[in-house]
């Protein structure tokens, strides 16, 4: 079948559905949804998969109430509505507060994500010879393993709803990692690694991933921090200021920002799964989230995999502020809980979508995701300026474990690496760092923002969330940060066991 | 057996590369899959996806090469076209410092044992109506909230290569049901997970009851905050599978142990490296578990132990590390097993380990598990769901969220006892396809020395 075609039959259906009784219905076929997985582990081609879906996922909303289907056979589109309306008929007879679409916003549109050389026209054989060249470099005698890995994707997404909108978006994305490891005098494996990251401007092609800048140059550089870790003492456990490089503040900001002002959770719909979130509705546009110096916007990152155009309820992409000056100001999310949310804080807190709706494959239906939550640049300088004020304190970087309370209201890190900082320098390197604090005492504890010039932007490949699960990809711009009197490493390594 | 049209194609398109003189691998999966999403005490999403998937690998001496396709199979086209990327992908592919194994269906699978037509086509509706039911008894009992998921569906699993003319084929059903009730003042959160494996395995009493025997417990005493350090510990089903899965990861598989990296690397197979009372093994013909007959290399799938009576029995090698480091696969390349920890011999019941256990925390759940360190076998974990206090040999007050930072050999060096009845634990996740995964564990295990990092003030 045709694009035409598809759009001929679901407008069709849309009629039917709304003669059944449905406010609203919609539909997105992902005309081709192509992936490619390589994977090098210790030069051996662990992974050469190429992966292809098709199909078509429709949802419709029937006295407030959800119901979805998908099917990857497309002479099959109308018993996949007939299921959808099946399945919002059966959500309705255990009714909570009615869903809602708002007012209709019909957009019509095409989304390219920036892309000069599409990964997908390179050929397998080019691929290889550039990650077996970052392979060659990461090799050493005490290097115990290696790993090289890169992961390209390519949608075509067709999207229309019951309002007339009918937008579609041409998204491309890669992803890549290297990392090597090696036991300590311990025994434990100490590991560095860095992932394909940008300045957040540029294009989305090979041509990104080929930029020494941003992925292939700093495999020197793992390697020796890995030496360093390796012959490293851990960290002693102490509050000291502690200051977090790009390649750990996105999974501080992911973890502790993003997830819980997320809408579905703060509204309890991701409670027996993915966990709940410490904001209440009320809070949204009162609550001290941070310091002054916390800016935080849900931003359209030209170069990121949290970048698409349109959301997956066919609303172009906005970008605007979470947090201001410290006050949380908004939340991320879709259209359909708003309503919910004014009625519950008693008072309009949120007024339009936060373009957040996003599935990740045909056979998911939309939820309320993370796009690019972004911090935004301060002005204290540069990360040796921030170095330079601080006197006593470690730096650190690249997440290795974490452990977050189910309401993200306390949290655990551990990293790859910690550097500490005595009296304005960087003295020596510590291994298994690790920091915890409460998330609102953390965040207004945040006393430094670097400047535009320490600003990256990293990628997350696999955000998980909803049932069904889905796994997301999507971006964080992050300066350097520091907070001030964190407890680092194990408060409990000091008293008797 | 699967639909005949679709094993023709598939047979087809093995014959033909067999005859072009190409090392294929061919399998299929399909999924009828619904789930119904609890949400604020109603049903917030209620779902279906008609599946079917196809996985093509081509080997060609040390170079090997894969496609996937999920789309509708209807033609023999499509086939060869799947089979001609895989190829290419092949082809390109940088040869591997070893000989990689070929897939060979040792011995035909045809097995339907698992299915129940009425579970495939328990409807929306009548998973609503039973939570409604549930919700309905239990709501003006307290300032209550539920939430929760029901996934029910069939998967089928087709398996054949160039090597023979054998195949393997299962078809099967499974569900998972998991259902939270928050206390909306207090935020204290109970939950009752049931695994399923035909229509009639989930009642809406036997639900209700379970959350009526948490429910005073917490309702009637204040969270407590227990301390930091070495701890009775009493663990519950899901905790239980947990700590079991964390020692396989980072002390059971083959490669790690080569490289080193698994906090078995210094032992041998022979040497005790755990309690006499621990028994692990992968085995499809536990009652209690999905029972996978067969793995994604055609290796016929038998009991195969890890552990025994604490003793080091087996490391489980996937084609690629067998490959790698000259070991024999251990039928092991699939995404789950069909693990268990062998009961113990204390007395059945959780009345009777709470008894045993004197003082402890009960604490049948970890969550945000994380292993920051696989060569000392150490990881973190917190409690969440219906985790109390038990003071002499009685629960007696809801525990605040506490984080356990120990190593799988010294959990599994402390038992000190563990329930002679074993429960399933469904492990099943629903990210990408559709995958039944169940694990059979004691209903208790008791373990001394529990190391407690961390103590939170709220649930
Ligand atoms: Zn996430």
């Amino acid at each position: 079948m045709t694009i035409e075609q598809v759009a001929t039959a679901v407008r069709g259906h849309f009629d039917r559905m709304r003669t059944a009784g449905c406010g609203f219905a919609d539909a997105r076929l992902y005309d081709e949804d192509a992936s490619q997985r390589v994977v090098l582990y210790d030069g051996n081609l662990e992974s050469n998969n190429r992966g292809l879906e098709r199909g078509i996922g429709v949802r419709v909303l029937y006295e407030g109430a959800w119901g979805f289907a998908a099917t990857a056979d497309l002479d099959t589109i109308g018993a996949c509505f007939d299921r959808a309306l099946t399945n919002a008929r059966a959500a309705a007879r255990l009714p909570g507060f009615p869903k809602e679409m708002g007012p209709a916003r019909p957009a019509k549109g095409e989304y390219r994500a920036p892309v000069v050389k599409d990964p997908f026209e390179v050929p397998l054989a080019e691929k290889l010879a550039f990650l077996t060249g970052i392979d060659e470099r990461l090799k050493d005698d005490s290097v115990k393993q290696r790993i090289v890995h890169a992961r390209f994707q390519r949608r075509r997404i067709h999207y229309w709803n019951t309002e007339g909108t009918d937008v579609s978006r041409f998204v491309n994305n890669t992803f890549a990692t290297m990392m090597v490891m090696a036991p300590d005098k311990d025994g434990r494996t100490q590991r560095r690694s860095v992932e394909l990251y940008s300045d957040g401007s540029g294009t989305r092609g090979w041509e990104w991933l080929t930029n020494p800048d941003w992925f292939s140059g700093h495999a020197e550089r793992i390697k020796r921090e890995l030496f360093e870790v390796v012959a490293a003492e851990p960290l002693p456990p102490g509050r000291r200021d502690l200051i977090i490089l790009p390649g750990q503040g996105f999974l501080q900001v992911h973890e502790t920002i993003g997830h819980p002002l997320e809408l579905d959770r703060i509204l309890g719909y991701e409670l027996s799964f993915a966990g709940g979130s410490h904001v209440r509705p009320e809070m949204i546009g009162t609550l001290r989230y941070g310091s002054d110096k916390l800016n935080c916007r849900a931003g359209v990152t030209p170069n990121s995999p949290g970048t698409f155009g349109f959301d997956d309820e066919g609303t172009p992409q906005r970008d605007y502020y979470l947090i201001k000056q410290g006050i949380l100001v908004n939340v991320l999310s879709s259209r359909t809980d708003l309503a919910e949310a004014n009625a519950k804080a008693g008072s309009e807190v949120v007024s339009e979508s936060g373009t957040a709706a996003r599935a990740c494959a045909f056979y998911r239906t939309p939820i309320d995701r993370m796009t690019n939550i972004n911090i935004e640049p301060g002005e204290d300088g540069t990360l040796n300026d921030i170095v330079a004020a601080t006197e006593n304190g470690i730096i650190v970087d690249v997440p290795v474990s974490w452990s977050i309370g189910s309401n993200r209201e306390h949290f655990h890190f551990g990293t790859e690496i910690a550097w500490e900082v005595k009296d304005g320098r960087r003295t020596r390197v510590f291994k298994n760092p690790t920091y915890q604090a409460h998330t609102l005492d953390f965040w207004r504890s945040l006393d430094k923002v670097g400047d535009k010039s320490t600003w990256l932007l990293q990628s997350v490949p696999n955000c998980g969330k909803g049932e069904p699960n889905q796994i997301m990809e999507l971006g964080h711009g992050i300066p350097v940060m520091r907070f001030k009197d964190v407890q680092c490493g194990e408060a409990e390594a000091a008293t008797k066991e | 057996m699967l639909e005949n049209r679709i094993r023709e194609l598939l047979g087809r398109a093995r014959d033909e590369a067999r005859k072009a003189g190409m090392n294929v691998e061919l399998s299929f999966h399909r999924e009828q899959s619904s789930l119904i999403r609890l949400g604020n005490s109603s049903v917030a999403l209620a779902t279906h996806e008609a599946l079917t998937r196809l996985d093509v690998s081509v080997q060609d001496g040390r170079k090997v090469g894969s496609f996937s396709l999920t789309a509708d199979i209807v033609s023999a086209d499509q086939l060869r076209e799947a089979v001609h990327h895989a190829a290419e992908n092949c082809r390109a592919a940088l040869p591997k410092d070893y000989d990689p194994i070929f897939g060979t269906v040792e011995e035909a699978v045809d097995d339907s044992a698992g299915y129940d037509p009425a579970l495939e086509a328990l409807s929306a509706e009548a998973k609503t109506d039973l939570c409604a039911d549930i919700i309905k008894k239990l709501k003006p009992r307290g300032r209550y909230d539920f939430s929760g998921s029901w996934s029910t569906g069939s998967t089928e699993m087709y398996y054949t290569t160039t090597a023979n003319d054998s195949e393997c084929y299962r078809r099967l059903t499974d569900g998972r049901f998991v259902m939270v009730l928050k206390e909306q003042d207090k935020k204290w959160e109970l939950q009752v997970e049931l695994s399923q494996k035909a229509a009639a395995d989930i009642r809406a009493a036997e639900v209700i009851a379970a959350f009526d025997d948490l429910r005073p417990v917490y309702e009637q005493n204040e969270g407590f905050a227990t301390t930091i350090g070495r701890q009775r510990v009493l663990f519950g089903p899901q905790a239980i599978a947990q700590l079991v899965g964390l020692a396989i990861w980072g002390g059971f598989i083959g490669r790690s142990w080569e490289e080193k990296r698994s906090w078995t690397a210094q032992n041998k197979f022979g040497d005790r490296i755990l309690s006499e009372a621990v028994t692990i093994v992968d085995d499809p013909a536990n009652p209690d578990v999905f029972s996978m007959p067969f793995d994604f290399m055609g290796k016929r799938r038998r009991r195969f132990a890890v552990v025994e009576r604490g003793v080091f029995k087996g490391l489980l090698y996937d084609s690629a590390s067998a490959a790698r480091y000259g070991k024999k696969p251990t039928g092991h390349d699939l995404a789950s097993g069909d693990f268990g920890l062998a009961p113990g011999d204390g007395p059945a019941g959780l009345e009777a380990g709470r008894k045993l256990a004197g003082d402890a925390l009960y604490v049948p759940h970890l969550h945000y598990i994380h292993l920051p360190d696989p060569t000392k076998g150490m990881f973190t974990g917190s409690s969440r769901f219906n985790a109390m206090r038990v003071k002499n040999g009685e629960f007696v007050a809801p525990i605040f969220s506490t984080r356990v930072t120990d190593t799988s050999p010294s959990v599994f060096n402390n038992v000190v006892a563990m329930s002679s009845k074993t429960v399933t634990h469904n492990e099943s996740a629903t990210y990408g396809r559709r995958t039944p995964d169940a694990m059979s564990v004691p209903e208790w295990l008791l373990c001394d020395n529990i190391r407690i990092t961390d103590v939170a003030d709220s649930f």
